[in-house]
């Protein structure tokens, strides 16, 4: 199976007190932010390594796993990261992060997807800085591909997934016709949570996602990444989002102590007003 | 019933704020003790000085009034400093967390002593600067506290002891005299430093209220690396490559199976190798030239110097690597009880020393858990037995401290310390003799008699006058 992971750096949400913005609140100052990939697309490209393997032999990959993000030169380490946690291949597509929306995005991947071919897109619901949760599907409605959003669980079988989400008090289960489009949600990193038709029904997996093994780091640097011009995926580059203003929330007010319960239920009832 | 002299009651009430003194239960619990669980907490009361001035003018008080006091910073400390087991008043300088604006040029700042560390790290890092003590209970200890213990830490194999960043002192003397010890001044030859009688007195001599310290910038780009090794020869010999790598090491730090078991009990940690090892080595380094670091890593497999490891791709994968070695003292305690000992070698005695150790353990403790960790880069293991489920909590402590006598031998024998970092407070009292001649007992006997005649400053930590 060929899978293709769209991976988006963002700023570290851990770091989350350094973001700031500028008085004429136009967009977010992103000099001197600390960057990871976007943990959605983590949990995706782990899903894409186990569909691709047999979970006992996790060093020999069945198939491929192409990652893809659309950023400037810097955001190669995001993708070498990538390619020494297991993905075989890279492509950096060449623009910065003011010139695209989810929109532009999804055509400039419908684009790619067109020369590639993968057997199916993983990628992360949403990303965590601008939680659009838009790309996923745009691009299955682009490609007329079915699509499975929210992937709590993927199950490989003969040209097809199975695929579970969650669900208000329970959990729906579809299954999509390969090539097909999945977005992934956190579960899907549980040990239980993927399974390719080379992986046992019994093997769990370790929770999480993978750490890159140190020989494996210094081998990526020899793998193949290659860049793309945004212009040569989408000859109109036009937005149909545009972010008007931001703003910070409004600062925490400080707590107060109270005596006794009494006063605590009081004041949650008359102030808080949540009982 | 308070059990303080009525006079000195009645001056506090007419002297200081409301608030000044506690006599509430929880609060007598909460601090008059540190993170150890042995002893039990029985103070008096607990005050809560908001000033240098508050803390002399009670001092002057107690002085006159034959009241002791035990400093109390952040109560992290694992040697029972901090603890008050006798009716004492304790002095906590949670107020005291004033911060002063960073000196840029002169690459200091002052502090009050009740100031978190980590507070600390966070006022002076948009500067570029940091205060380089570092170590898990950072969150909670103190600069006071950090000081009187002269705490070590993660960091140390780089920036050497607290001691090294400490530029000024403000001490209050069981007397409530006053002493500026330094200023800010890197320079200053004119005689003994008697700054330096504090660093490490574990609050016996006087409690520090205010402190200049001495900054450094905040390091480049750091590589944080987790390296699987079969045993401790295996831990020793690693750090002799790493000795000669690439780059300037920042952490040097190992930890085996048992403890991240423990961690794995009490918490949902990342398996970030794909096959658990005996023994960890977590390095942290300042990055070097990347093509130089990758002929070293090449040649660590190439010569089966280890096993596996991993690389963080990033903060978030280098904070999940750190947590394994950081949480781990929380979670021996949380899962069980350890007894504890941080012990310190010459690292060319280390080999020796662990292998008679291990001949020890199987001698006395034959089947018991031994969790082993440490900041094995400046020779300093962490040494923890855990309560097995089935001995009753004081056979365990009776069995730890007689087996003590002789670990502590062995670490004499091989000219190591009893306690590298945590200190003596009232658990490592009776074995300081491993560490100390009688002359050098005699001489630390004569300076607390001289600074404090009447022992009221946290009497019976470190030895009896
Ligand atoms: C999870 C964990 C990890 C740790 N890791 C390390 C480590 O890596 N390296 C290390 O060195 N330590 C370590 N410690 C021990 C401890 O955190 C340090 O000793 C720390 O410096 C104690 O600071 P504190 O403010 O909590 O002091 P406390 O525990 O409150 O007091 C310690 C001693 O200092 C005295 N004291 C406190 N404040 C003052 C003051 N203002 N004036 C005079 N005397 C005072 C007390 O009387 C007592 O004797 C660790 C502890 C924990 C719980």
């Amino acid at each position: 199976m060929k899978i293709l992971v769209p991976l988006k750096r963002v700023a570290d949400p851990d770091n989350a007190n350094k973001v700031k913005i500028p008085a004429a609140g136009d967009k977010i100052e992103t000099t001197g932010l600390e960057w990871k990939p976007n943990p959605f697309d983590e949990y995706a490209l782990e899903a894409a390594l186990r569909l691709t393997e047999n979970g006992q032999t996790p060093k020999v990959r069945a198939g491929e796993v192409v990652v893809v993000t659309f950023g400037p030169k810097e955001t190669e380490q995001t993708l070498r990261a990538a390619l020494a946690t297991g993905a075989d291949r890279a492509i950096r597509i060449d623009t910065t992060d003011d010139k695209l929306d989810g929109d532009l995005v999804a055509r400039a991947l419908a684009a790619l997807i067109e020369k590639e071919k993968p057997d199916v897109v993983v990628m992360g619901k949403q990303a965590v800085d601008g939680d659009s949760n838009q790309v996923g599907q745009i691009l299955a409605e682009l490609l007329d591909w079915p699509m499975a959003t929210f992937a709590a669980t993927i199950k490989e079988e003969a040209g097809a997934l199975v695929v579970s989400r969650e669900v208000d008090g329970g959990v729906a289960t579809m299954r999509v016709k390969l090539p097909a489009i999945v977005t992934v949600d956190l579960r899907i990193v549980a040990p239980t949570s993927v399974y390719s038709t080379k992986t046992a029904a019994t093997f769990k997996y370790n929770d999480g996602v993978r750490f890159a093994a140190l020989p494996a780091i210094m081998a990526a640097k020899k793998k193949l990444l290659v860049e793309i011009k945004l212009a040569d995926l989408a000859a109109d580059q036009a937005l149909k989002v545009e972010y008007k203003a931001f703003q910070a929330p409004p600062a925490r007010k400080a707590g107060i102590k109270v005596k006794d319960v009494t006063e605590l239920v009081t004041r949650l009832k008359n102030e808080a007003k949540v009982l | 019933m308070s059990g303080l002299p009525s006079e000195l009651l009645a001056a506090v009430s007419r002297d200081f704020p409301a608030d000044f003194l506690s006599f509430d239960a929880a609060d007598l619990v909460t601090y008059g003790r540190d993170w150890t669980q042995v002893l039990t907490p029985r103070p008096v009361a607990v005050a809560f000085p908001r000033s240098t001035d508050e803390v002399a003018a009670l001092l002057r008080l107690c002085s006159a009034h034959d009241v002791a006091v035990v400093p109390s910073g952040g109560r992290t400390g694992l040697a029972g400093g901090a603890v008050a087991t006798n009716g004492e008043l304790v002095v906590s300088l949670t107020r005291m967390r004033r911060m002063d604006p960073v000196d840029v040029l002169g690459a200091t700042v002052r502090v009050q002593a009740g100031a978190i560390t980590e507070a600390v790290h966070q006022h002076t890092a948009p500067e570029g600067l940091t205060w380089p003590v570092d170590f898990a209970s950072k969150g909670s200890s103190q600069v006071g506290g950090n000081i009187a213990t002269n705490a070590g830490g993660v960091k140390v194999i780089r920036y050497g002891l607290t001691r090294q960043w400490v530029l000024g002192l403000t001490v209050v003397l069981a007397s409530g005299e006053v002493l500026e010890l330094n200023g800010a001044l890197e320079k200053n030859n004119t005689g003994v430093d008697l700054r330096q009688l504090f660093i490490g007195s574990e609050g016996t001599l006087g409690i520090i209220t205010e402190a200049v310290l001495k900054l450094t910038r905040v390091p480049e780009k750091l590589d944080v690396f987790l390296f699987a090794v079969p045993d401790l020869a295996a831990v020793l010999a690693l750090f002799r490559e790493a000795r000669k790598g690439p780059f300037v090491i920042m952490a040097y730090e190992f930890f085996t199976e048992k403890c991240l078991a423990r961690l794995r009990r009490h918490r949902n940690v990342k398996t970030p190798l794909s096959a658990p090892s005996d023994y960890y080595v977590l390095l942290e380094v300042e990055r070097g030239a990347p093509d130089e670091l990758e002929a070293w890593l090449t040649s660590l497999f190439e010569r089966e110097l280890v096993t596996d490891g991993t690389q963080a791709q990033h903060s978030a994968q280098a904070a999940d690597l750190w947590t394994l070695r950081e949480g781990i003292s929380e979670s021996l305690s949380a899962t069980g009880l350890p007894h504890k000992n941080d012990v310190a070698l010459p690292i060319p005695e280390l080999t020796g020393f662990c292998a008679e150790l291990e001949q020890f353990f199987e001698a006395s403790y034959p089947g018991w858990e031994i969790a082993l960790f440490g900041h094995i880069g400046d020779g300093n293991l962490h040494v923890n037995v855990m309560k097995p489920d089935d001995l009753s909590r004081e056979d365990f402590l009776a069995k730890t401290h007689e087996a003590d006598h002789a670990i502590f031998a062995l670490v004499q024998k091989h000219h190591g310390s009893i306690s590298a970092e945590h200190g003596i407070g009232l658990l490592k009292k009776d074995y300081l003799r491993y560490s100390r001649s009688p002359a050098e007992l005699s001489i630390m006997r004569a300076i607390k008699r001289a600074l404090d005649p009447r022992n009221l400053m946290n009497p019976g930590k470190i030895l009896d006058p």
